[in-house]
C-alpha cells in the first residue's frame, strides 16, 4: 500500500459533507498523525482538536470507521490491518453536539457532570492542614476510575445513552460517581451516588461493555456501574426496580440454578405493574407455546455446586 | 465590554490554584479564561511526581535539604531567598493536596508515598503511580466545580493592554464564535505554561505550549527573564519525543549505549542515572555524537532499561510509561530496551516576576505563575518534581496576590482596551480574507529545525548568530503570512497564525539571550566557553522590548545562604 484515503466528516456550523483527502503511507503512525499531515499540508480550514499526542490530555477522540478511539494513540497499521483497506471513516464523536468538523461540545455533558458532586467531600470535623491516611489498598480501589481522561470515547459507542441520553448519564460520571462514592477520605457517599441512582438511570446499563471496549486508557465504567449499584443496595436502595431485579437473579439461581421467567417480573414490577403490564406480553407468549404457567422449576443437576459458590463468595466477601 | 475583577489566563495547574485562591473572595469576580477546556492542559502530562521533604520515605529528609538540592540544581543561578520561601511551603501545599482528593500512592503506613528523583538528595517526589500531574490537574478543576469558579473555555489571549507601566486589561477571543472582546479588569494571572514548541517535533510539550501569554507580558513591555535557559528532558523516545518520566530512571531504570555499557559512571559515577537533567542529557549526546549511540544524525538514540525492575515493579509504578513505550515506540519495556534522545522539555525562563510572595511583575496587576513565568527558583535548571511543587506554590501566591491588587486597583480605562479590540477585529478580518503570503507551517518548522541545531544541548556562537539571523528573517516573513481559513468560527488556522508569531518572538529572546551568556551554567552549555564564570554571570538575563527593539539587560542572582561552589553529582 502506498497511499492511504481519509474520509472526514467536515460541518461549518450551517452544512455538513464527507470530504475526502488522501496522503502517501508511512510506517508506524497513528490517525492523528495523519490529521495533522493533511491540516499542515492539503486544507488547514480542516478542525480537530489534539495536545499532547501521548493519550493524557483527551482532546483528540474522533468516531474511525464508527467506532470512536483517540487518534493520538491509534496505530493506522493496526486499523489498516483489521480493516483491509486504505480508506478510512473519520467523524466526530456521536452523542455531542458538533462545533466544527471533528470539534465537538463538552460544556453540557460538564454541567451534567456536577450533579455527582464530583469532588472530595471531607468531613468538617477534618483537620485537613494534616493530610489523610489511606492505606494502599484503599487507594487501589480508586486508582482506575481516577484514570479516566474525560476523552469521551465511551459516551460516544454507549449502547444506552445513544437512545436515552436524557435518561441514562455519560458512562464516564459514573466513574466519577462511583470513584467519590468509594474513596475512603469521601464523608458523604450518598451524594455522589444518589443522582446516578435517581437522575443517572444507574439500573439501565444494559452491560454491552462498548465503554471498556472504547476506553483508550483501561478505565471500566461499566465496573464502576456494577460498583455503584451495589454501593447502593448497601446503603438501603433496595426497592427499586433494578435492586429487586438483581434479588430476583439472586434467589432465583441460588433456589433452583435457572432463572424463573414467571416470578420475574412479579418480583421486579410488583402484582399491579406486572398484570397492568405483561399480560398481553404473557398471553401471546402463551399462544405461542413459549411460556407454561404449570411448570415449576426444580433444582438443576449440580445445585450443590452453584451453592457452593454462593457460600464461598460470600465467605469472601465477610473476610 | 466584559467585566471582571481578577482575570486568570490558563487553565492548567497553576491558573486553576490560583483561581481556587482568588476565588475565595467572594466580593471578587473571578474568571479562569482557557484556549483549551481545562483538563486538557499540560499539566496532566506530567507524570513522575511532586516534590516536598515530608520526609516520610526518608526520615533524614528535611526543608533545607531540599532548599540546598534546588539551589545546586540551579546551578546557583536560583533565587535562594525565593527558593527557600518555596521550599518551606511546599509539606503544607501537597497535604492540601490530599485534602483535595488527589489519589496519591501510598507508604505501607497510608501515607503519601514518596520516590527518588534527579539531583536530589532523599526520596522526597510524591507521586501517583506514573500519572501525578494527570491527577492533580483533575482534582483542581474539581475543586473549582466545587467553588463554582468561572471558566471561559475555548477563548484565546490576543493582547495584555498596558500603558504607564498599568494593566488595563486584555483583548481575547471566543474561538467559538469568532468574536473578540474587550474585557476590563483589575487584576490578572498568566498561567499559560512554557513554550517548548519553539522546537516543535523535538519536544515533549503539548501542541499547542507556545508562550501566549509569556509572549503578550513581553509585547507589553514586561521583560522575559533567562530565556536561554531551556531544559532538555534526557529520556524522550527516540521516534515522538514523547517523554518518559523521570520515574522510570527514579525507580532504577539503567542507560545504557550501543554497547550495553551504563555509560553514566563517566560522567555522574556516584549519582549515576539519578544525575540531574541537564548533566544527563548532555551524557547522552555525548554518547552519540562520539559514536556510542544507535543509528545516525537526528534519529541516534540510546537505550533506557527498564528490564531489571521486573514485570511486577513496572506494573505497579510504571504503568502509563509501559503503555506509551506500547504504543509509540512498538514494545514492551518489560521485555526490550527503550530508545530514547533527549528532548526539549521545560523553560526555566519567563515572565519577569520581581516578587515571589504575590507572583508580582514589574507591571502593576500583572501576577504570573508556572512555566510561564520566572521566579526564579529553577535557575540554570530545573530539578525533575520540583514544576509540579512550583505551580501548587506559586499558583496559590498568585492568587493571593490577585486579590490584593484588584483591592487596590481601579479598574483599567475601557477607551484603550476597546481601541485594541477594534484592531484584533480588523486584523482578524483582514487575515480571513488574505489569500497570499506565507504559510505558517513552512515559518514555524523553519523556526524548529533552526532552533534544534543551533540552540540546542550544546551551543556555539557561531551557529547561534546564524540562528539568529533566521529568526529574523522569519520575523519578517510573519508579517506577511497567509493563514488559508476565511472562517468566522472556530478559526484553528488564525490561533496557529498567533500562537506560531508567539513562539517566534520568544525564539528570538531565547537565541539573543543564549549568545551574551558567555559560559557554561546548568542546561546553557556552551562549547566555546565551557566553564561557568560566576564573576560576569551569576546574574539574571532580562530581555525587553521597547518600540520594537529588544534590550539585553542582567540582574544580580540572589544568594543568602549558600556560596557557589562546583556542582558535582
Amino acid at each position: 500500500m502506498d497511499k492511504i484515503t481519509y474520509r472526514i466528516k467536515r460541518f461549518d456550523g450551517t452544512r455538513e459533507w464527507f470530504q475526502e483527502y488522501t496522503f502517501p503511507y508511512e510506517k508506524n503512525k497513528t490517525v492523528l498523525w495523519g490529521l495533522i499531515k493533511i491540516r499542515d499540508e492539503q486544507d488547514p480550514t480542516l478542525n480537530f482538536t489534539s495536545a499532547c499526542r501521548s493519550a493524557i490530555c483527551g482532546s483528540c477522540g474522533v468516531r474511525v470507521n464508527g467506532n470512536a478511539a483517540l487518534a493520538c494513540k491509534t496505530s493506522l497499521d493496526e486499523l489498516l490491518e483489521i480493516y483491509q483497506t486504505s480508506t478510512l471513516t473519520i467523524e466526530p464523536l456521536s452523542n455531542y453536539r458538533v462545533i466544527r468538523d471533528l470539534v465537538v461540545d463538552w460544556e453540557p455533558k460538564l454541567e451534567r457532570m456536577k450533579e455527582v458532586k464530583p469532588w472530595l467531600i471531607a468531613s468538617e470535623e477534618k483537620d485537613l492542614s494534616l493530610g489523610f491516611i489511606q492505606s494502599e489498598e484503599e487507594f487501589h480501589k480508586i486508582s482506575n476510575p481516577t484514570d479516566c481522561i474525560l476523552c469521551g470515547c465511551c459516551v460516544s459507542e454507549c449502547t444506552q445513552h445513544s437512545t436515552n441520553s436524557q435518561g441514562f448519564y455519560e458512562p464516564f460520571i459514573f466513574t466519577k460517581s462511583y470513584r467519590f462514592t468509594i474513596d475512603s477520605r469521601d464523608n458523604a457517599p450518598s451524594q455522589h451516588l444518589t443522582p446516578s441512582l435517581e437522575k443517572g438511570g444507574l439500573w439501565k446499563c444494559v452491560r454491552c461493555m462498548q465503554c471498556v471496549t472504547k476506553c483508550p486508557k483501561g478505565v471500566r465504567p461499566a465496573d464502576h456501574i456494577s460498583g455503584l449499584r451495589k454501593e447502593s443496595m448497601g446503603l438501603g436502595h433496595q426497592q427499586n426496580k433494578g435492586a429487586r431485579h438483581a434479588y430476583a437473579f439472586y434467589d432465583d439461581i441460588r433456589k433452583t440454578g435457572r432463572l424463573n421467567e414467571m416470578t420475574l417480573p412479579l418480583k421486579t414490577e410488583g402484582l399491579t405493574k406486572t398484570l397492568s403490564r405483561r399480560i398481553p406480553l404473557a398471553l401471546r407468549l402463551l399462544r405461542k407455546g413459549k411460556l407454561n404457567p404449570l411448570h415449576f422449576p426444580r433444582p438443576v443437576q449440580g445445585i450443590e455446586g452453584v451453592r457452593k459458590i454462593y457460600r464461598l463468595v460470600q465467605k469472601e466477601e465477610r473476610s | 465590554m466584559l467585566n471582571f475583577d481578577v482575570v486568570i489566563v490558563g487553565g492548567g495547574g497553576a491558573g486553576m490554584r490560583a483561581a481556587l485562591e482568588a476565588s475565595k473572595e467572594p466580593d471578587l469576580n473571578v474568571v479562569v479564561l482557557s484556549k483549551t477546556f481545562p483538563t486538557r492542559s499540560h499539566t496532566g502530562a506530567a507524570q513522575g511526581g511532586i516534590n516536598a521533604a515530608l520526609a516520610y520515605k526518608d526520615p533524614t529528609d528535611s526543608i533545607e535539604k531540599h532548599f540546598l538540592d534546588t539551589v545546586k540544581g540551579s546551578d546557583f543561578l536560583g533565587d535562594q531567598d525565593a527558593i527557600e520561601f518555596f521550599v518551606s511551603n511546599l509539606p503544607e501545599c501537597i497535604l492540601e493536596l490530599d485534602s483535595f482528593g488527589v489519589p496519591f500512592s501510598r507508604d505501607e503506613k497510608g501515607r503519601i508515598a514518596q520516590r527518588p528523583f534527579g539531583g536530589a538528595s532523599s526520596p522526597r517526589t510524591c507521586y501517583s503511580a506514573d500519572k501525578t500531574g494527570h491527577v492533580i490537574l483533575h482534582t483542581l478543576y474539581e475543586q473549582c466545580l466545587k467553588q463554582g469558579v468561572k471558566f471561559l473555555n475555548e477563548w484565546f489571549l490576543l493582547e495584555l493592554v498596558v500603558e504607564n507601566e498599568e494593566f488595563q486589561g486584555l483583548v481575547a477571543m471566543d474561538m467559538r464564535s469568532g468574536e473578540i472582546h474587550a474585557i476590563n479588569a483589575k487584576s490578572v494571572v498568566i498561567a499559560t505554561g512554557g513554550f517548548g514548541r519553539m522546537y516543535w517535533n523535538r519536544t515533549t510539550n503539548a501542541f499547542n505550549m507556545t508562550g501566549d501569554g509569556t509572549a503578550a507580558c513581553f509585547e507589553a513591555g514586561i521583560p522575559v527573564k533567562d530565556p536561554e535557559f531551556v531544559q532538555f528532558h534526557p529520556t524522550g523516545l527516540a521516534s515522538t519525543g514523547v517523554l518518559m518520566s523521570e520515574a522510570s530512571r527514579g525507580e532504577g531504570g539503567y542507560l545504557i549505549n550501543k554497547d550495553g555499557e551504563r555509560f553514566m559512571s563517566r560522567y555522574a559515577p556516584e549519582k549515576m542515572e539519578l544525575g540531574p537533567r541537564d548533566l544527563v542529557s548532555r551524557a547522552i549526546e555525548t554518547e552519540i555524537k562520539e559514536g556510542r549511540g544507535i543509528g545516525q544524525g537526528i534519529n541516534a538514540y540510546v537505550l533506557l532499561d527498564l528490564r531489571h525492575l521486573g514485570e511486577k515493579k513496572i506494573l505497579e509504578r510504571l504503568p502509563q510509561i509501559r503503555q506509551l513505550a506500547i504504543d509509540f515506540e512498538n514494545l514492551d519495556p518489560i521485555k526490550e530496551p527503550i530508545p530514547i534522545r533527549p528532548s526539549c522539555h521545560y523553560m526555566m525562563g519567563g515572565i519577569h516576576v520581581t516578587d515571589f510572595r504575590t507572583s508580582s511583575t514589574p507591571v502593576q496587576g500583572v501576577h504570573a505563575a508556572g512555566e510561564c513565568a520566572c521566579v526564579s527558583i529553577h535557575g540554570a535548571n530545573r530539578l525533575g518534581g520540583n514544576s509540579m511543587a512550583d505551580i501548587i506554590v506559586f499558583g496559590k501566591y498568585a492568587g493571593l496576590g490577585a486579590i490584593i491588587s484588584a483591592k487596590n486597583r481601579a479598574p483599567g480605562d475601557p477607551t484603550k482596551v476597546e481601541k485594541r479590540t477594534r484592531y484584533w477585529q480588523e486584523h482578524f478580518a483582514a487575515m480571513r480574507q488574505k489569500t497570499t503570503g506565507n504559510k505558517v507551517v513552512t515559518i514555524r518548522d523553519t523556526m524548529a529545525e533552526t532552533m534544534w541545531y543551533n540552540v540546542g544541548i550544546f551551543r556555539i556562537e557561531k551557529e547561534m548568530v546564524h540562528a539568529l539571523h533566521v529568526i529574523n528573517q522569519l520575523l519578517e516573513d510573519y508579517q506577511d503570512c497567509c493563514i488559508g481559513d476565511t472562517s468566522q468560527y472556530y478559526n484553528m488556522a488564525f490561533i496557529h497564525y498567533i500562537e506560531t508569531g508567539n513562539l517566534l518572538k520568544l525564539a528570538k529572546a531565547v537565541a539573543m539571550g543564549a549568545i551574551a551568556r558567555t559560559e557554561s551554567r546548568g542546561s546553557h552549555a556552551r562549547e566555546d566557553y565551557p566553564e561557568r564564570d560566576d564573576r560576569n554571570f551569576l546574574k539574571h538575563t532580562l530581555i525587553t522590548k521597547t518600540n520594537g527593539q529588544y534590550k539585553l539587560d542582567y540582574l544580580p542572582a540572589t544568594i543568602t545562604k549558600y556560596q557557589p561552589e562546583e556542582r558535582r553529582y
